[in-house]
């Protein structure tokens, strides 16, 4: 499988690695060395988007994507019948800096399907990654998947050498591992994320001590969790996805639609991947991280999956009535993150503005705060924004369906803001 | 008070040090290639000189009596090149010279806001081309031996060349950014839109303006097979499933494709 153009393998080996859905290269700040090439930036750097709306930020590949696993979702497992390639460490690492030295990637994004054991294929991640710092002295960024049970002596050398280590979970509970993934128990995913997250936390800890000690994945670690390919409800995921923040302290888990690629019949057969889903699980993944909610708070027994029709901070301001409007001027600053249509970004400014001067309508739209949805939730100077009574029925009709304003002032807008797509293509 | 100015922003800030030394109270800007309006002041007008000392002796002055981070808001702004940002820039030194650190909290305040907005999207500019400049490797010198003498001293030497066309003035902004990145060789960026280039060479870089391409730059036979790889990496990263070329042009705008190498002959 190595006989192959190089070119030819690339293709192959890009088409098995692009369902790892994890992209971002933030979270690390190294600066450039003399004598070695490259650097990181603390929020990273998309460098491109592909014709689905996701971006390039690391050259994604896999090193082989031969695998004696029969994971059902996965497009690589045993049983399907798609070419196989693989690359030698040395490709891997002149791609890299090829790539790197034209301004294309931040790094390498490296993972790999299983070949005769867990061991022998991390240590060829390991010497890929190796070779990237110790020979070509780069010092961008790296993200390195952790094979399913592979030593943790092994974890741990992957980890001083990587920017980013991530281990997929895959499915949210037991029993669906043990249908699709016959091969990958749970535990052989879950101790050395625990493993990993002990040593990122102790070298973070000796880092305080000293500048010189040894780092340890730096920008943490991540996990993917796959939508759709079995019965769990959003919120089995979200509280799954707590879990893992609060106890593990992981960095991100990121949501990959189930793309329907064969006919097993342990399967869903679904016409289209529930993107929609997706995007929602992400934003309530945001509402965790950087809002304050709880997972509790967002669902429940009784509503066990996200609302499709909006997003499920609006939905949950919708079932808390009581709890608005609030004032611009003088909520804190947590209270004002709670309001539909108000980002961290908005809320911040508010509460520097309005140090120096009462914020009304027209002060507010000045910050750049969108009004669209947040002015059903706000009084600003006393005066109620919405136009509307607060009545549940109304206000989510008018949620569903905002007003049409005439376009002739929608070009007044001089800058207008930009839609925030992270939440889409996963950035940050 | 109008003050002719070279049009950079040291010359800025040693023209605003002068209308402040003057203690007049208008002053008006004029950068080269932007004609005098019949304005208050047309008849009266100055040249004010570059000097780095003054600059750098106001903006030790600016630092002080407001913040870092203010003049850092002011020098991203005054990169936007939006129409009167000197005049705008000019009431945002007076306000915070006047008001300290205070005033750049004043986010709901004219001119606080226009300046902040401005100086936002000149950064962002800048953290977007970050990601597109795209450099490709052309032979040096062009012909085979212009500056080297005779080609005998060692095989041909190549430089990384990129070309953008951004909105705003970002050159001095992503020039330090990729020095430290890929500063251990040569590399340009030309920004095709103001004629102006950053020039790398043995690790530090400096801003040249005025550039014109004597002749098209010869991409080398590695550049060629490179780019053609990552033009059919990119393809092959797209999940046909996922199709979605609405999201990918809100977040690739066709205006920067035309230097983005993976755009090349791509819908």
């Amino acid at each position: 499988m190595n006989n192959l153009p190089f070119e030819q393998r690339l293709e192959i080996l890009a088409d098995s690695a692009k369902y790892d859905v994890s992209c971002s290269s933030s979270g690390s700040n190294r600066r450039g060395t003399p004598g070695g090439v490259g650097s990181t930036a603390a929020a990273g750097v998309c460098h491109t988007w592909t014709a689905d709306g996701r971006c390039i930020s690391l050259l994604k590949i896999l090193l082989t994507n031969a695998c004696i696993f029969d994971c059902a979702y996965c497009v690589n497992r045993r049983s399907n019948d798609i070419p196989r390639a693989a690359f030698t460490p040395d490709e891997v690492v002149r791609l890299t800096m090829d790539f790197y030295r034209r301004n294309y990637i931040e790094g390498l994004f490296l993972s790999t399907g299983v070949t005769r054991s867990a061991d022998h294929t991390m240590e060829q991640l390991i010497v890929v990654v190796r070779k990237l710092r110790e020979v070509e002295r780069f010092n961008g960024y790296v993200h390195l998947k952790v094979v399913p049970g592979a030593d943790p002596l092994l974890v741990a050398e992957a980890g001083r050498h990587a920017d980013r280590v991530s281990i997929n979970i895959e499915l949210p509970t037991r029993q669906s591992l043990a249908l699709l993934a016959p091969d990958k128990p749970r535990e052989a995913v879950i101790t050395p994320m625990r493993q990993m997250s002990g040593l990122i936390a102790s070298a973070r800890a000796e880092r305080k001590k000293s500048r010189k000690a040894p780092q340890f994945a730096p920008a943490g670690q991540s996990t993917q969790l796959i939508v759709g390919a079995t019965p769990e409800s959003d919120r089995e995921i979200i509280t799954l996805s707590e879990g893992l923040y609060r106890r593990l302290d992981m960095k991100r888990v990121y949501y990959s639609a189930f793309v329907p690629g064969s006919d097993d019949r342990r399967l869903p057969a679904l016409p289209t991947p529930p993107l929609l889903r997706e995007h929602r699980l992400y934003q309530a993944d945001w509402l965790l991280r950087f809002y304050g909610f709880a997972a509790h708070e967002l669902l429940d027994e009784d509503r066990p999956n996200l609302d499709m029709r909006f997003d499920p901070k609006s939905d949950w301001a919708v079932r808390h009535l009581d709890l608005f409007p609030v004032e611009a001027n003088r909520a804190d600053y947590e209270v004002l993150l709670r309001v539909p249509g108000i980002g961290v970004r908005s809320a911040q400014r508010i509460v520097t503005a309005r140090r120096h001067a009462r914020l009304g309508e027209a002060e507010l739209k000045r910050l750049g705060v969108v009004l669209k949805r947040a002015r059903y939730f706000l009084t600003a100077g006393g005066r109620y924004l919405g136009g509307i009574r607060l009545d549940g029925a109304v206000l989510v009709a008018r949620l569903l369906a905002p007003e049409k304003r005439p376009a002739r002032l929608d070009q007044l807008e001089l800058f207008p803001a930009t839609a925030d797509a992270s939440a889409l293509t996963g950035e940050l | 008070m109008c003050y002719r100015y070279d049009g950079t922003f040291e010359g800025f800030l040693c023209a605003v040090a002068a209308h402040l030394e003057s203690g007049g109270t208008e002053g008006e800007f004029l950068r080269p290639g932007v004609e005098a309006g019949a304005g208050l002041f047309a008849g009266d007008s100055r040249d004010v000189a570059t000097e780095r000392a003054t600059a750098l002796r106001f903006r030790v002055r600016f630092v002080t009596a407001v913040s870092r981070e203010a003049f850092a808001t002011l020098r991203y702004a005054f990169h936007s090149e939006a129409a009167g940002i000197e005049r705008l820039l000019l009431r945002y030194v007076e306000l915070g010279l006047k008001e300290g650190r205070r005033v750049q909290h004043m986010l709901a305040k004219e001119p606080v806001c226009s300046v902040y907005r401005l100086s936002r999207r000149v950064a962002h500019e800048a953290h977007r081309f970050t990601g597109f400049v795209r450099f490709r490797e052309v032979a040096w010198p062009a012909d085979g031996g212009l500056a080297g003498g005779d080609g005998r001293d060692g095989p041909a030497v190549s430089l990384m060349y990129a070309r953008i066309e951004p909105e705003t003035d970002i050159l001095p902004f992503i020039a330090p950014y990729f020095r430290e990145r890929l500063g251990d060789r040569p590399w340009m960026i030309h920004d095709l839109r103001r004629s102006a280039l950053a020039l790398c060479y043995r690790g530090s870089w400096r801003l040249v303006s005025g550039v014109s391409l004597a002749a098209q730059p010869g991409y080398t036979a590695g550049e060629e097979l490179c780019s053609r790889l990552w033009r059919s990496y990119f393809q092959r990263m797209a999940i046909p499933e996922r199709h979605n070329p609405r999201l990918q042009q809100s977040l690739v705008p066709l205006r920067f494709r035309a230097h983005l190498v993976e755009f090349d002959g791509v819908e």
